[in-house]
């Protein structure tokens, strides 16, 4: 596929893989990078990754590997070896989280594409700045950031950004799994239990749980903000499903496909089809994450406000006034 | 002799810190550390912190613990020119960006990667150890097996000795402001982030609120799910911490009340000092007890403390500055 724009996801093991369809996608990052437990994650099964990396080149997409978001010295060994594997079969990048696995990149793997994850808390234009030196080509910025914080790192550092488009934003990552204190009483094990769509749950607060990650309990959801995304420049966009099943992947996938379509063609319209698609995944609600510089669980919008989804009591004015002028919806 | 780091949250703090042993304190510059302001110290009092401190020989160190807004980094780069003029031993960083442009500014000033850096494995201590860092502090999630492979390295280790273990890689979390952030800037134009730890603000702990577990949205696995976040001290440890040769022992708490962290500040200094003069002889048990007494306060400020926080966390937030 060769589009203006680069729409990708993540996927953990061989039969999400294989599950998924990977139509509106242009790019797969193979892997989990929060559990070596998990179940045959790619990780760790590096004939899987082989066959994975095989398997999305041969559908036409791009292919990276991510590695494990917080690895202590006992996962290096693997990690090196799955980027060996990787390095073998012509990954088009490698996403490090953690600034030992860039550094075991830049030095070891040297023709290596190396983007840098979510996890590896880039906040300032001088942090990404250390890592362009360090070889990275692409960033994602740290998801605290907000859009004017991303915006001018994009223009002071003439660094390729990535953005969380739509999904669960990650919230943390443990070297602990409490759901394993759950096993006997749920009469289920691991790797199972991660896998069973589990949200905390206080009152309105919500977060996903997927053992040793926390996830947003709501869908951060940008459809809304496309067009300012889109002017400022920004071209590589991830729908965050790592938790998520292959029908979502396909349903998120395609509504965003039309959007950044439509978006880039200078006409944006919200379709009234593709809430409905997104409203049918939503399960807690959606949310902006940080991106107007507030609580990362509001949303912020000109339609979602206005009869869909729910709003928080903390809601504020929305703050993308200049923004929202500027679409026209069909409903 | 291995290092005693203590928390200095006011300049009483400063005063018992020094008083009972410390050979080295912290202070969090106001507005740039990771820490509510009440604990945080202006450029006066870290100016008189300094003095007292120095008066003692004991090192002072600036923890500017968090990661600032891209367009701050000047002015930090000034305010930290006031502090090295005024006398501060070394500087505590989380942000690589910030780390490499005050190494590039003030080549003679120490760098500490703080616990907000999360570093975990060998290669992370050499990419900070590239760009400037001589001393890091160790994840409270590491063994004493990972962190003996850090001699190899050419790098200061510190380790807490008393502080928070979150159920998350500390600075890998963004639950607090995920659930309230509130944004704001002090009287000189500095940026807050209420909510946001990593950049300055206090954390809501929500961790530790009731969660249940659902699959779902209806489906009820569990009530009470407590993500783990226990503050902990560190006893039995610190004697082979001393035979491994670690550099610093960190004691955490600038929040906690001031007689409370002088007492910790003398048992581990009567700690250390014991167990330096006659290693073979040391007897763990009496100090088991003494520990336990400092404990019983500590738990009550903290579970007060969390309380508060929660009830925090809670209230709508007032105004929202982009």
């Amino acid at each position: 596929m060769n589009r203006a724009f680069e729409l990708n996801t993540g996927i953990s093991n061989m039969k999400d893989l294989m599950a998924s369809d990977l139509g509106p996608y242009d790019a797969v990052y193979l892997g989990n990078p929060f559990c070596r437990d998990y179940e045959a994650n790619f990780l760790e099964r590096l004939e899987d990754l082989r066959a994975g990396i095989r398997h999305c080149r041969g559908a036409g997409r791009k292919v990276y590997l991510t590695t494990y978001a917080a690895p202590r010295n006992y996962f290096l060994p693997q990690i090196r070896r799955a980027i060996a594997v990787a390095a073998e079969e012509g990954v088009d990048a490698v996403e490090a989280h953690n600034l030992g696995v860039v550094r075991i990149l830049h030095a070891e793997f040297p023709g290596l594409a190396i983007h840098i994850g979510g996890f590896a808390n880039v906040y300032t234009d001088t942090g990404a700045a250390v890592l362009r030196d360090y070889g990275a080509a692409r960033v994602t910025p740290n998801y605290e950031l907000s859009l004017e914080e991303i915006e001018g790192m994009a223009e002071n550092t003439g660094l390729e950004l990535e953005i969380l488009l739509h999904g669960k934003m990650p919230l943390g990552i443990s070297d602990y799994c409490f759901l394993l204190e759950y096993e006997k009483a749920w009469g289920m094990k691991c790797p199972d239990l991660c896998q069973q769509d589990l949200y905390l749950r206080q009152g309105e607060w919500a977060m996903k749980s997927v053992g040793k990650g926390v996830l947003s309990g709501r869908d951060i959801c940008m459809l809304e903000h496309l067009p300012r995304l889109v002017a400022a420049g920004f071209r590589s966009f991830r729908v965050e499903a790592i938790s998520e099943d292959p029908v979502y992947r396909r349903d998120i996938g395609q509504v965003y496909q039309e959007a950044l379509e439509h978006s880039l063609s200078g006409a944006y319209q919200i379709l009234g089809d593709w809430w409905k698609r997104i409203q049918g995944h939503a399960k807690v609600g959606l949310c902006n994450g940080f991106y107007f510089g507030q609580s990362g669980q509001l949303y912020i919008g000109s339609q979602l406000s206005a009869g869909f989804g729910e709003t928080s009591a903390n809601s504020v004015e929305p703050l993308s006034r200049a923004v929202s002028s500027q679409l026209k919806v069909i409903s | 002799m291995v290092e005693l780091l203590a928390p200095a949250g006011s300049i009483e703090m400063v005063e018992a810190t020094v008083a009972n042993g410390a050979n080295a304190l912290y202070v969090g510059p106001k507005g740039w550390s990771r820490r509510r302001d009440a604990y945080e110290l202006s450029d006066e009092a870290l100016r008189e912190a300094v003095r007292i401190a120095h008066a003692r020989g004991v090192k002072v160190r600036a923890a500017v613990n968090t990661h600032p807004t891209s367009q701050e980094l000047p002015r930090l780069l000034r305010r930290m020119e006031v502090w090295v003029r005024d006398g501060i031993d070394g500087v505590i960083l989380s942000d690589v960006g910030v780390m490499a442009a005050v190494h590039r500014t003030f080549p003679d000033l120490t760098i500490h990667a703080s616990i907000g850096a999360n570093i975990l494995n060998d290669e992370d201590i050499c990419f900070y150890r590239e760009i400037g860092v001589r001393q890091v502090v160790a994840d409270t999630k590491l063994s004493l097996k990972e962190l003996r492979s850090r001699r190899e390295i050419e790098v200061g280790v510190e380790v807490l000795i008393h502080a928070n273990k979150c159920y998350t890689y500390l600075g890998k979390c963004w639950m607090s402001p995920y659930h309230r952030l509130e944004r704001g800037q002090d009287e000189s134009g500095k940026d807050l982030f209420k909510g946001s730890p990593n950049r300055g603000g206090l954390d809501y702990r929500v961790c530790l609120e009731a969660w249940s577990l659902l699959r779902g949205n209806h489906d009820r696995w569990a009530d009470r799910v407590a993500l783990k976040n226990d503050a902990f001290f560190l006893l039995e440890d610190v004697p082979h911490l001393i035979d491994m040769g670690v550099h610093t022992l960190k004691i955490q708490g600038r929040e906690y009340a001031v007689d409370l962290i002088g007492r910790m500040i003398k048992f581990y200094r009567d700690l250390i000092d014991t167990y330096s003069a006659d290693p073979h002889d040391f007897d763990l048990g009496p100090w088991n007890t003494r520990l336990g007494q400092i404990q019983a306060q500590r738990d009550l400020e903290r579970a007060k403390g969390t309380l508060d926080l929660f009830q925090e966390a809670r209230e709508a937030v007032q105004g929202c500055q982009r």
